[in-house]
């Protein structure tokens, strides 16, 4: 029972939406879909490993039959679930920084969104609407999502090296041997404990 | 915004007064009443940040308190408990989240920071700043005087810090030879020569000064709103918060480790030897910035108050000029996290500090070097701790997931373990070639310190009366 697996912060959200809203965040989702420009500054912070939303209708929650009762829901449901590396903290004051217009345009067909600046009235809305997680399985608990993807840049990089290399001169080597450190030297962080979460 | 009433808030808070000579002393109060009674004393002569029409004074005065001062001076439990609770709960119980462990855990810390049973923790810090040795003893005495007159207060200890002098000049260079105290923010509404570089970075590409609120309390900070502050409004407002942290600097470790890799990064001639040290701040000993002058201090550069701190990282995310690791680039990371710096606004400190200890001469061989008591004052001011100082010192100099570094730590002074290395980015130019220095030791050790609030001169006298009122 926790949030929190080594570097990695899972966070779910879960909003009301007035129906008739839910068409319009439709097609804002849309068109971020679509236009990936949109998406970059959500890209771009580098600790988000990924976020999403999803629209979950009134009508569309599960019903397996008695004796469970149907529910009549009045509104429908706004999903966001992230993992994101780093504090509670830290990624709500990037949120609020960096994305506040991306954010309200999503959350404002939600009830009660207060808008995601200024922050500490935003951080109350969050932990109102936040459910804790159950069960949280990461696998490399000691790697942030930059540890990783630079992981792959250092394995990829010196595969091709190691592909050619039997074959080089030693001038050859030297050469292919600097160009393989310069495109790797900025990958090569260590992995290790998470600090203190405060 | 309009300027700010300076003569409400002390001068250290507004300005580095720039003095070669300083002595801070810890105070602790056996009862309230004295404590109050030398608050009152004392209010006529603290230092403001009223401009100084007649020239420098010969010396300064500033105090604060710690949060177990306030405590000792009885101010009511509603006031108490509405301080950050870093505040409230000090620096060494937060040596967790700060990462001072190992060598710079608190069993190493300097005498006065270890009291265990309360009969002599620290409540306050007196801080004299002055133009000359005599002017400091002299303003020290006269302190010392009146508290022992007053009675009820003890003085458990004092810290000498003074500038460097070099060649009969007095300079701004740390015992390591870097030349320091370039880059504090400029704030809206403090008067102050405004530097490029020094307060927030634009869409532009212009600088311009952080909120108020990142520095005083009781204004709007860069989110738009105001600092978490003690109620009642008038005693928060106009004040701010210090870290004080006596950092000891091994200065044999440190020109050892600069001789032994130099000679592998290059030649191991002076050469290198200023190549490698300068990678690791960020700035050549002289405080030119390798950003702007990757291969050659200029001291054109460090006396242009344009251009000395005028700088971005956005044409080098390879680090081939600066390391992606560097000291100055953890620090302050300007545009290096995107978002033209909007990541950074509110985690800017600004740091008042002087060295303390002789300077070792460099033809200096005493295999000793390092026992010698020696290392800077570091004191940092924000309006909230815990949001600016706490997260630099955890996230981005003893962590380094924003840096893409992961878990490397600022090279300088981040808290190593055995094994822990720094990576400098290079380029084809044999002279500045990629290079990692391993096994980096601790140069800096944390000896000290603790989390102070520096209150107004309104609050200061609200103190000194027992008028502090919860609402």
């Amino acid at each position: 029972m926790s949030n929190i697996n080594g570097k990695v912060y899972a966070m779910n959200a879960i909003t009301p939406m007035r129906p008739w809203k839910t068409w319009i965040l439709r097609a804002i989702f849309f068109i971020l879909g679509n236009v990936k420009p949109l998406q970059s500054d959500l890209i771009n912070l580098s600790f988000i490993q990924f976020a999403r939303w999803v629209i979950i209708p009134r009508n569309s929650f599960p019903f397996v039959g008695a004796p469970q009762q149907r529910e009549l829901l009045e509104y429908d449901y706004l999903l966001f679930f992230s993992n994101f590396n780093g504090t509670w903290n830290q990624y709500i004051d990037a949120f609020s920084a960096v994305l506040s217009k991306g954010l309200d345009l999503v959350w404002k067909w939600s009830e009660k969104f207060p808008g995601s600046t200024p922050v500490t009235i935003f951080k109350e809305y969050i932990t109102r609407v936040q459910f804790d997680t159950d069960y949280y399985y990461t696998a490399y608990p000691h790697a942030t999502a930059n540890d990783v993807k630079n992981a792959h840049i250092v394995q990829q990089t010196f595969d091709a090296l190691n592909r050619n290399a039997a074959t080089m001169s030693p001038d050859q080597f030297r050469e292919a041997y600097l160009q393989f450190v310069l495109s790797v030297q900025t990958h090569l962080g260590a992995t290790g404990e998470a600090p203190i979460v405060f | 915004m309009s300027k700010l009433n300076a003569t409400d808030i002390q001068g250290f808070v507004l300005r580095g007064y720039n003095m070669p000579f300083a002595r801070f002393c810890f105070l602790h109060f056996e009862d309230a009443e004295s404590a109050r009674k030398l608050v009152g004393a004392l209010l006529s002569s603290i230092t403001t940040g009223q401009l100084w029409d007649q020239g420098k004074p010969q010396s300064t005065l500033n105090i604060a308190f710690t949060f177990k001062g306030l405590v000792k001076l009885d101010l009511p439990l509603a006031t108490l408990i509405s301080f950050p609770v870093e505040f409230q709960e000090g620096m060494k119980s937060r040596s967790g989240i700060l990462g001072d462990s190992g060598v710079n855990a608190p069993e190493h810390w300097d005498a006065v920071w270890r009291d265990e049973t309360g009969a002599s923790e620290v409540h306050a810090w007196l801080a004299v700043h002055a133009l000359s040795a005599e002017a400091l003893d002299a303003r020290a005495t006269d302190l010392f005087t009146l508290v022992e007159k007053i009675g009820g207060v003890r003085v458990l200890d004092t810290q000498d810090a003074a500038s460097i002098v070099l060649d009969g000049n007095v300079t701004t260079k740390e015992h390591f030879g870097y030349t320091d105290g370039f880059g504090n923010p400029d704030y809206l509404g403090i008067v102050r020569k405004s530097q490029p570089g020094q307060g927030k970075l634009m869409p532009d590409g212009t600088w311009v000064p952080l909120a108020t609120g990142e520095l005083l309390l009781g204004y709007a900070d860069e989110a738009g709103e105001l600092p978490i502050a003690p109620m009642p409004h008038l005693l928060g407002a106009n004040g701010t918060f210090m870290v004080y942290r006596k950092l000891h600097q091994n200065v044999g470790t440190f020109r050892r480790f600069l001789d032994e890799w130099s000679a592998r990064y290059g030649a191991g001639d002076a050469a290198a030897k200023e190549k490698l040290a300068s990678k690791f701040i960020g700035r050549w000993r002289d405080g030119t910035p390798i950003e702007i002058s990757p291969n050659t201090p200029d001291s054109a550069i460090t006396q242009d108050p344009n251009r000395s701190t005028n700088f971005t990282y956005g044409s080098d995310t390879g680090g081939a000029r600066c390391p992606v690791g560097a000291h100055i680039r953890r620090v302050h990371p300007r545009d290096a996290f995107g978002f033209q710096g909007r990541l950074i606004n509110r985690r800017r400190i600004t740091r008042r500090g002087l060295p303390y200890g002789p300077y070792a001469a460099s033809d200096d061989n005493s295999p000793d070097m390092d026992s010698v008591e020696r290392g800077v004052v570091f004191m940092a001011l924000n309006a909230s701790i815990s949001r600016q100082f706490e997260f630099v010192q955890q996230q981005w100099i003893n962590y380094g997931n924003d840096a893409h570094v992961g878990n490397e730590k600022d090279p300088l002074i981040g808290n190593h373990m055995p094994g822990e290395r720094f990576v400098i980015q290079g380029d084809t130019n044999p002279s500045n070639p990629p290079f990692v220095c391993a096994h980096l030791p601790n140069f800096v050790e944390l000896r000290g310190g603790d989390y102070f609030f520096l209150p107004s001169m309104t609050a200061l006298g609200m103190i000194a009366m027992n008028l502090v009122d919860p609402r």
